[in-house]
């Protein structure tokens, strides 16, 4: 449902010159599944999920979203994912209800299909008792909500979640992961980007852990764990950034 | 592009607008209340200077004859039969002093108003009395300050008061004398406005009014714009819109349109609040009434018509829509909503100028104006104000269409603003110079990019401009100045291309060209040349040169330049500099990025901008439409060379022309060729010829001829 193959990413800035914030990232993803992306901050994860949602165009390399290319068809991918990040604000002018609305409706849904629609989601998310309140005057769990309710609205095949917890307290933390547990069950194609240990161990089947914009392994983490004689991801994840580290240096000093 | 989106956008945007107090401030109320408070400011500006009397200290007011008296009976005042209005008579007040003591000293005079003691001292000399019984003459000097506004204007008051008085005193000496009526009046000046009342009142407005209602547009546009683009990324909610499934251009489009309601209604509301203080201003003149300057300030304020207002809202969609979508554009770049206020110095600086046309006397509509951005439609409003329905009606769809493609142009680059991921997350960096042009000289491509190559006409621009002031005074001649300025168009882009990029050959396109496109370039020319004769007569029609340019321009080109000289200096020269600039360069960095029907497009309207600013503006329309086919010709063949030929060969018959024309009458074909010899117009037949030869080749060009072309993609 997600494949990944080879991307590369570079931006340009105005002190450093071209930039490479992916390099040669590959990943595959299956309905059912939830794929882990797990790195520090700068590492690479946003550049390679906003590639996904078509927002960025790849400087190399291929990604397919449900079938369907990001750079040759980014409007049928973005009609196929429901995305979510620190980047997705709920607007500050606007209600639960109408937002979720202007985001169906913008999905093509027909008037009484989304009413059903939001109707069912609303209730998932139990947020009938906030359906009328502005963005402006939401509490960070009540936004959190709405972007999960934006998010599946249309009822996509394919979510992506970037740091969906980030900037959460304890309890909505939990109930954001639930919901992500259910979606799985309900078979989707999930994408989960995260630098938290626990919260890669407690959702993924499989894992990618990403640093200085490569991936340094992925695999299903008891195979990762073996492979690399650690005992958790916590350990596996420093070692990994050890490594990488030891190697640039090095690299650095070569030529 | 999927409407219902653009609905969908449009009427959230709409409804978010609607639901911002600052937004609603700005475009609803402070344009209700921003006229009635200028209106009350008029009035009581009016007034306070009404209440202000003025004093004339009278010097020696005991030696003035009973009649015709100069002052009033109590001698407080001057003689109110010697004023317009009672009114006006009580606004000059009297003070009489006798000539003698402190006052007989003209210092003390003299210092009365520099103190401001008083406005004006006049003193009536001691042989007043005397001259006056023998019928002489006599001078009364006045003491007063120039550089004090109201002792001016007392000053004038007082001598149109002792005008009126003298003409009384020669009245009566004419009556003493038994002379004719006639006499001492030979004649008597009667002048008879021709403006009607409207025009009257609306030449205040007319002055004022383009320039609020197109401020106030602009304002109307920029507040919504850097809201809706700037503060949706502050807010973090604009890449939530990004990731729905609407077309880059369906949210620019949504959004513009309520950028442009916004815009609209801004300008409307300031019609119709400006519309009822002026109505308000112009009953409460009729109900005054009288010459007072407080009513004639309020008749002056009378409203536009309703069908000058009807037009005027007509002519506000299409500014409206150029301004909104620049403004999108403009605040696309914009990370917040700070950043977002300090482009709006820049924008507004460009259009004060061109608004400014509108206040300056002397200016009016003409056909080149009428091309101007903003300043056409400020100077049609003005027009329409004033009930110059004439001139408004002439210029309304020269005025309206330009400036809809204009607004059409800016709503393409908004789109392209949002199909451009390094101006939708922008980060904040760092700028500092050195690392930057290190990096700049170390990271150059083969090709430059569309910045540097906006730079390089930028530069030609500059740089010409400020060396032709220098040329000219250097006394190399007309010649001389012309083949100089060439060297600056050519030297910029070389330069450019040298320092920029790795491969300047390949920028300046100087590769060798195949035959056929050479022989399509002098082709071409030969054949254009009938219909560019029939083009820049139709240019001259809509564009008249005016007398003095054409004499300057007669100068440079004929004088006494002998031929083979002409051709190098008109035709080779410019043929390879311009080239170079334009297809070389400029072609080179627009085509980055860009679709090549684009960029060809946008280096002809640069290359007619070119004539714009350094020769003739009526010269933008031939060059564009040839820049066009020369670039097609650059980027088809690869190479300068063919584009160089087809410059060189047009400009070489341009130059020619009278010689073709002589030519052929020697030979007796000039009837044959000819329809109006004496200005090179060709028969009807030559031009369909030269139109189907033109056409064929440019469809050669473009759908046939793609071969060179793919083979270096």
């Amino acid at each position: 449902m997600i494949l990944v193959e080879h991307l590369r990413k570079s931006f340009h800035d105005a002190r450093r010159g071209w930039v490479e914030a992916v390099r040669d990232v590959s990943f595959e993803c299956r309905p059912g599944e939830i794929f882990g992306l797990l790195g520090p901050n700068g590492a690479g994860k946003t550049t390679t999920l906003r590639t996904l949602s078509t927002v960025l165009k790849p400087t190399s390399g291929r990604a397919m979203v449900a079938g369907r290319d990001v750079v040759l068809e980014p409007e049928e991918v973005r009609r196929r994912i429901g995305f979510m990040s620190a980047g997705t604000g709920v607007y500050d002018r606007m209600t639960a209800w109408e937002l979720v609305e202007y985001f169906g409706r913008l999905h093509g849904m027909p008037r009484d299909v989304l009413r059903a629609r939001m109707e069912t989601v609303f209730d998932w998310l139990r947020m009938d008792d906030f359906r009328d309140v502005l963005g402006s005057k939401m509490s960070t769990g009540m936004k959190q909500k709405v972007s999960i309710a934006r998010t599946v609205v249309h009822d996509p095949p394919v979510l992506i979640f970037d740091e969906p917890t980030s900037g959460l307290d304890v309890l909505v933390q939990r109930s954001v992961l639930d919901k992500i547990l259910e979606l799985r069950d309900m078979g989707k194609t999930i994408v989960f980007s995260t630098h938290s240990m626990s919260e890669v161990e407690r959702l993924c089947a499989r894992v990618a852990i990403i640093y200085r914009g490569e991936l340094q392994a992925q695999g299903p983490i008891p195979e990762l764990l073996a492979a690399h004689d650690q005992p958790n991801v916590e350990e596996l994840f420093f070692a990994l950034v050890e490594k990488a580290d030891a190697e640039c240096q090095s690299a650095e000093a070569a030529p | 592009m999927n409407w219902s989106n653009v609905l969908l956008i449009f009427r959230r945007e709409g409804m978010d607008q609607l639901r911002d107090r600052r937004t609603l401030f700005m475009v609803v109320v402070f344009p209700i209340l921003l006229y009635p408070i200028i209106g009350a400011g008029v009035l009581q500006f009016a007034a306070a200077l009404q209440e202000k009397p003025r004093v004339v200290v009278v010097v020696g007011a005991d030696r003035l004859p009973e009649a015709p008296a100069l002052l009033a009976a109590d001698g407080s005042t001057f003689n109110p039969k010697l004023f317009d209005s009672p009114a006006e008579a009580a606004r000059l007040t009297v003070e009489t002093r006798p000539d003698a003591g402190e006052w007989a000293a003209p210092e003390r005079r003299e210092q009365a108003v520099r103190d401001g003691e008083a406005s004006a001292v006049m003193i009536v000399p001691a042989d007043l009395p005397e001259q006056f019984a023998a019928k002489g003459d006599v001078a009364i000097p006045i003491h007063y300050k120039s550089v004090d506004e109201t002792s001016q204007v007392t000053y004038l008051r007082l001598r149109e008061v002792l005008d009126r008085w003298k003409s009384g005193i020669v009245e009566q000496r004419r009556k003493e004398d038994k002379l004719p009526e006639g006499y001492a009046r030979p004649i008597e000046v009667r002048g008879l406005d021709a403006a009607t009342s409207q025009e009257i009142g609306g030449s205040v407005w007319g002055r004022i009014f383009p320039f609020l209602l197109v401020i106030m547009s602009l304002t109307g546009a920029f507040y919504p714009a850097v809201d809706m683009c700037a503060g949706e990324k502050e807010r973090g909610t604009m890449e939530t819109l990004l990731i729905s499934p609407a077309g880059r251009a369906e949210i620019v489009v949504g959004k513009f349109l309520a950028v442009l309601a916004a815009s609209v209604t801004t300008a409307v509301l300031n019609l119709v609040s400006m519309g009822v203080t002026g109505l308000q201003l112009a009953r409460r003149a009729a109900f005054v009434g009288g010459g007072d300057p407080t009513s004639q300030a309020a008749a002056a304020l009378a409203p536009p018509t309703l069908q000058s207002a009807l037009w005027m809202i007509v002519l506000l969609v299409p500014l409206a829509a150029f301004f909104s979508a620049i403004c999108l554009a403009v605040a696309a770049m914009a990370r917040s909503m700070k950043e977002g206020q300090y482009y709006m110095t820049p924008l507004y600086l460009i259009c004060l100028p061109l608004i400014f046309m509108t206040m300056a006397p002397g200016i009016e509509l003409n056909a080149f104006y009428s091309l101007v951005p903003v300043t056409g439609v400020a100077l049609l409003l003005r027009a329409l104000i004033v009930g110059d329905y004439h001139t408004a009606f002439r210029f309304f769809v020269p005025v309206l269409l330009p400036t809809v493609v204009y607004a059409w142009l800016a709503l393409r680059w908004a789109v392209e603003q949002f199909n451009d991921e390094r101006v939708l997350f922008r980060e904040s960096e760092r700028f500092s110079l050195v690392p930057w042009l290190r990096r700049v000289a170390r990271e150059r491509g083969s090709r430059p990019s569309s910045p540097q190559a906006v730079l390089c006409f930028a530069l030609i621009i500059t740089a010409s401009w400020l060396f032709a002031q220098v040329l000219l005074t250097t006394g190399l001649g007309g010649l001389g100045v012309v083949v100089a300025g060439q060297g600056i168009i050519l030297l910029v882009p070389l330069a450019m291309a040298f320092l920029l990029t790795t491969d300047p050959m390949g920028t300046l396109r100087l590769r060798r060209a195949a035959g056929r496109y050479l022989a399509i370039g002098a082709a071409a020319a030969v054949a254009v040349k009938p219909l560019s004769a029939e083009f820049e007569r139709l240019v001259q029609w809509a564009f008249p040169l005016s007398d003095a340019t054409k004499s300057v321009f007669e100068s440079l080109l004929q004088g006494e330049t002998p031929w083979p000289l002409a051709i190098v200096v008109f035709a080779l020269v410019p043929a390879i500099c311009e080239e170079a600039a334009f297809r070389g360069f400029v072609l080179s960095g627009l085509q980055a990025g860009r679709r090549t029907r684009s960029a060809i497009v946008l280096s002809a309207l640069l290359f007619g901008l070119l004539h714009v600013f350094l020769s003739l503006f009526q010269q933008f329309f031939n060059a564009a439409i040839l820049g066009v086919f020369i670039g097609l010709l650059a980027v088809r063949s690869r190479s300068l060379w063919p584009g160089v030929v087809f410059h060189a060969v047009n400009n070489g018959l341009a130059v020619s022309t009278e010689a073709l024309i002589e030519l052929s009458r020697r030979a007796g074909v000039v009837g044959w060729v000819y329809r109006d010899a004496e200005r090179g117009l060709y028969h009807v037949p030559w031009i369909v010829a030269a139109a189907v030869v033109a056409g064929a080749l440019v469809l050669r060009l473009w759908k046939f001829d793609r071969g060179a072309g793919r083979a270096g993609a």
